[in-house]
């Protein structure tokens, strides 16, 4: 049973709390001032479009007519996307997509780490060419890759005929099966340098003592590195994994320009799908569902980004 | 439009060399006093008439009514290349001064201004007239502030979408043919008519006016339009054991040429496209379903209703199957034809590894400058090819029907609610409308890959210049009469960029037959006129 004491009680205490917390604002406002205008800015240009979104997804936005004339349907737009054989099609090209890139560029990253870890002669020009793929603009690496895959004349299939490996060019991106594979080497070629240079940073802090007193005990170059060098790896891992994840969600660049999504939807996935009906067929309020639901998925992503920067922070201020 | 039997025509026009003055102008029933250089507006008909007389031409042309009018203007119903060439250069006309009667040349204002750009595949010339016509309305303008922004033709209509939904959309757009009527049902543009700018509606295609005009009011004025042609190598023809002096007569001819190429030479015979989002699409793949008897609409008829699909009909599928039969039964087309646009196409013609390609005019000069950029080996490959290079009309259907897009361009002035800033400045907008719509620059603008919006542009010296240094342009010209509009609706971008290339991939890749893709393509062109989510 609640009294009168308790509940004044409670209430002076809240009270006190938000006098408390009003009081620490006041002491830090100048410190709030300093970060104000940013607060704003991104109200402006990443809440209010979240907001945007959000709302036009409950929305029928008939491509005959202008944006203003929509009619509120509530989650219509979310059945429809859930009853669409298509959003599973999309779906699964999505997750083919971004799991295959993810952990191919992380493993070709994590190799070329490795490699160029130790020293050589040539090491820095080495490590300088493998970073290209990262500095090139994806625009114009799209279209060289066009051209290098291309069926009737690209230098893929030139060199293989040239080689004996066959006797006609391979046809890689005009065909159903073989467009996603295709393109999902291009995105490791082009994103494991970025692997790459992350967990070299990784590797400068796998203390020299643990991998000397490892080789001492008679551990292998395996055996130090899986129960050495990767446990230190974990964070800086964790991290990569899901920046590479999130920016392979939303890699919208490669398979636009190279196939614009086709031979018939094959290489579609959300995000170019996503733009195509809001661009190219404007229906708006369903892509606006779709992206809400991207929204949903890169948040979960970004939450678990979130922890894994403030565990890496936690054990460095441990270490 | 025609000439009148007997008398003097209904829309009298003379035509009159001024005493002294190298002035050539016509008076006429759509010709307003007002547009008249001030010297002449003083004089009335009897007046000038004696003056004309004076000079001693017009009354020989008086004399023959008939020649007079033929002379005088266009009639469309005796559209050939031998009537292109004998009205070209018959006429001068002074653009400055006919658009300062619309807008004065010391016209102070802002302009922003979107226009569909010249793309890689056109030849540098292109390029040369597009920079000089800005350049010479800053000239003309010198006081209108222009912001101008040129765009790639797949891009556009994306980017005004976007732009619309911001209220950012520029004062005034060169819009594609295709995407007129989608942003004027919506309520986007102004009322927009040629005599806003001082020109008669009737000196423009009827077809092109169709395109622009939604629910009886014209909302753009056409600044250029085109058919294009069937284009070949003679001597991959004559190799592969074809007549090379002549076109396939039909595009069962077509089919069977190209496969003939493929199995006696190994190259692509017909250069096939089917990429999704590529305007190059439609514009190769309608003639062929229009030709065969099908549509998407009834818009190949005379007068249609679009209120029948015709995507699964059984011509429309005879069709899809013509284009299967190229790619997956005989693979005498480019394999890359899934992702490749008409650009995609001119390395492998220059190079003589493909026969036949659907292109404008100006595939030609493109051709021309590919083969001066060529060395060694490659160029001697390149001038072959562009000496044997042949244009003919596209080819017919199996009843004979022969079918081409009727394709273009057209400028609109937006509503001020839609324009950044909330203000459209309709004179700025109106001057840069009446520059680029006049029989000079429409001719001047379309130099490579079209032909002028406006009729008199037809007339013009620069006209008959194009005609004497464009080979293979009369191919062109002569079937402008019979080229078909893309269905007047605003849902046609869609149907024509999406469905219909989508259609076309699920049939090539084999991911439906071709029944099933040709049904498909008819249910969604269904759900979209239902107006489905």
């Amino acid at each position: 049973m609640t009294t009168l004491t308790d509940a004044s009680a409670r209430y002076r205490k809240s009270g006190s709390a938000r006098t408390g917390l009003l009081h620490r604002v006041w002491q830090h406002r100048t410190d709030y001032a300093y970060v104000l205008p940013a607060i704003v800015v991104m109200l402006i240009v990443i809440a209010y479009p979240v907001y945007y979104t959000i709302e036009l997804s409950f929305f029928k936005t008939p491509p005959g007519l202008q944006l203003r004339e929509k009619s509120f349907i509530g989650l219509e737009n979310y059945a429809t996307i859930l009853n669409s054989s298509v959003f599973w099609e999309v779906t699964w090209n999505t997750v083919v997509w971004t799991v295959a890139s993810t952990f191919f560029a992380f493993l070709l990253g994590l190799v070329c780490a490795l490699s160029l870890h130790r020293e050589f002669i040539g090491r820095g020009i080495l490590r300088a060419i493998l970073l290209i793929p990262w500095v090139v603009s994806a625009v114009a690496a799209s279209y060289v890759w066009r051209w290098i895959y291309h069926s009737d004349f690209g230098v893929l299939g030139a060199l293989l005929v040239a080689l004996g490996l066959a006797t006609e060019p391979p046809n890689l991106i005009d065909n159903v099966d073989r467009v996603l594979p295709a393109l999902i080497v291009v995105n490791v070629w082009r994103e494991f340098s970025f692997a790459m240079i992350m967990l070299m940073a990784g590797l400068q802090t796998v203390p020299e003592q643990l991998l000397r007193a490892a080789q001492v005990d008679g551990a292998n170059p395996w055996q130090r590195f899986w129960h050495v060098t990767f446990p230190h790896l974990k964070g800086v891992t964790t991290v990569t994994v899901l920046l590479l994840a999130v920016a392979n969600f939303n890699g919208f660049i490669i398979p636009w320009i190279m196939t614009g999504g086709g031979p018939a939807g094959s290489s579609h996935i959300w995000i170019t799908h996503i733009y195509e009906l809001a661009f190219g067929r404007q229906r708006w309020g369903v892509a606006a569902a779709y992206s809400v639901l991207l929204f949903i998925i890169m948040m979960v992503l970004g939450v678990f980004y979130v922890r894994a920067l403030n565990r890496s922070g936690r054990s460095r201020e441990g270490a | 439009m025609s000439a009148q039997a007997g008398g003097l025509p209904t829309n009298l026009r003379v035509v009159a060399i001024a005493e002294n003055k190298n002035i050539k102008f016509t008076l006429g029933r759509n010709t307003e006093m007002r547009k008249l250089p001030s010297f002449l507006r003083r004089l009335d008909r009897r007046r000038f008439l004696r003056v004309a007389a004076g000079s001693g031409l017009v009354v020989a042309q008086l004399m023959s009514s008939a020649a007079w009018a033929a002379d005088a203007d266009i009639d469309l119903s005796k559209w050939s290349p031998e009537y292109v060439k004998s009205i070209a250069g018959t006429a001068e006309f002074d653009t400055a001064a006919h658009c300062n009667e619309i807008v004065p040349l010391d016209y102070k204002g802002r302009l922003t201004f979107w226009y569909q750009r010249v793309s890689e595949a056109d030849p540098e010339i292109a390029k040369e007239y597009y920079d000089k016509f800005f350049e010479t309305f800053r000239a003309t303008y010198p006081n209108i502030e222009l912001e101008e922004q040129g765009l790639d033709y797949n891009v556009l209509l994306d980017k005004f979408r976007t732009a619309l939904l911001g209220n950012a959309a520029p004062m005034a757009i060169r819009l594609l043919i295709l995407g007129g009527i989608e942003f004027a049902a919506k309520g986007y543009l102004e009322p927009l008519k040629p005599e806003d700018v001082g020109y008669s509606t009737d000196k423009f295609w009827p077809g092109a006016m169709k395109a622009v005009t939604w629910k009886g009011v014209p909302y753009g004025i056409p600044t250029n339009n085109e058919t294009m042609a069937f284009i070949w190598n003679a001597d991959i023809f004559e190799r592969a054991g074809l007549d090379p002096n002549h076109a396939p007569e039909t595009w069962d001819d077509v089919v069977a040429y190209s496969k003939q190429i493929h199995d006696k030479l190994g190259i692509a015979g017909y250069g096939l496209v089917a990429r999704q989002n590529a305007g190059n699409t439609p514009y190769r793949f309608m003639p062929q379903l229009w030709a065969y008897g099908g549509g998407v609409f009834d818009e190949a008829d005379p007068n249609p209703t679009y209120g029948e699909i015709r995507l699964d009909s059984p011509e429309s599928k005879r069709a899809l199957q013509a284009s299967y039969d190229m790619y997956v039964r005989d693979r005498s087309v480019p394999t890359a034809a899934l992702t490749n646009t008409q650009s995609d196409n001119q390395a492998p013609f220059i190079a003589g590894q493909l026969g036949m390609v659907i292109s404008h005019p100006s595939e030609y000069s493109k051709m021309i400058e590919l083969a001066e950029k060529a060395t060694g080996a490659d160029k001697e490959v390149a001038e072959k090819v562009v000496a044997n290079m042949r244009y003919g009309l596209i080819p017919a259907g199996p009843t004979g029907k022969r079918a081409v897009v009727f394709g273009g361009s057209n400028i609109s002035i937006l509503k001020p609610e839609y324009v950044e800033g909330g203000v459209v400045d309709t004179k700025a907008a109106l001057a840069i409308t009446c520059m680029w719509t006049s029989p000079e620059w429409s001719v001047k603008m379309a130099w490579a890959a079209s032909n002028p919006g406006n009729l008199d542009g037809f007339r013009t010296k620069w006209f008959k210049q194009r005609l004497d240094e464009i080979k293979f342009l009369d191919v062109t010209t002569s079937m402008l009469p019979s080229g078909i509009p893309f269905p007047a609706l605003p849902e046609s971008p869609e149907i024509m960029n999406i469905i219909v290339p989508d259609m076309m991939q699920a049939a090539l890749t084999g991911k439906m037959s071709v029944d099933e893709a040709a049904d498909d393509a008819a249910k969604k062109v269904k759900d979209l006129m239902g107006g489905s989510l």
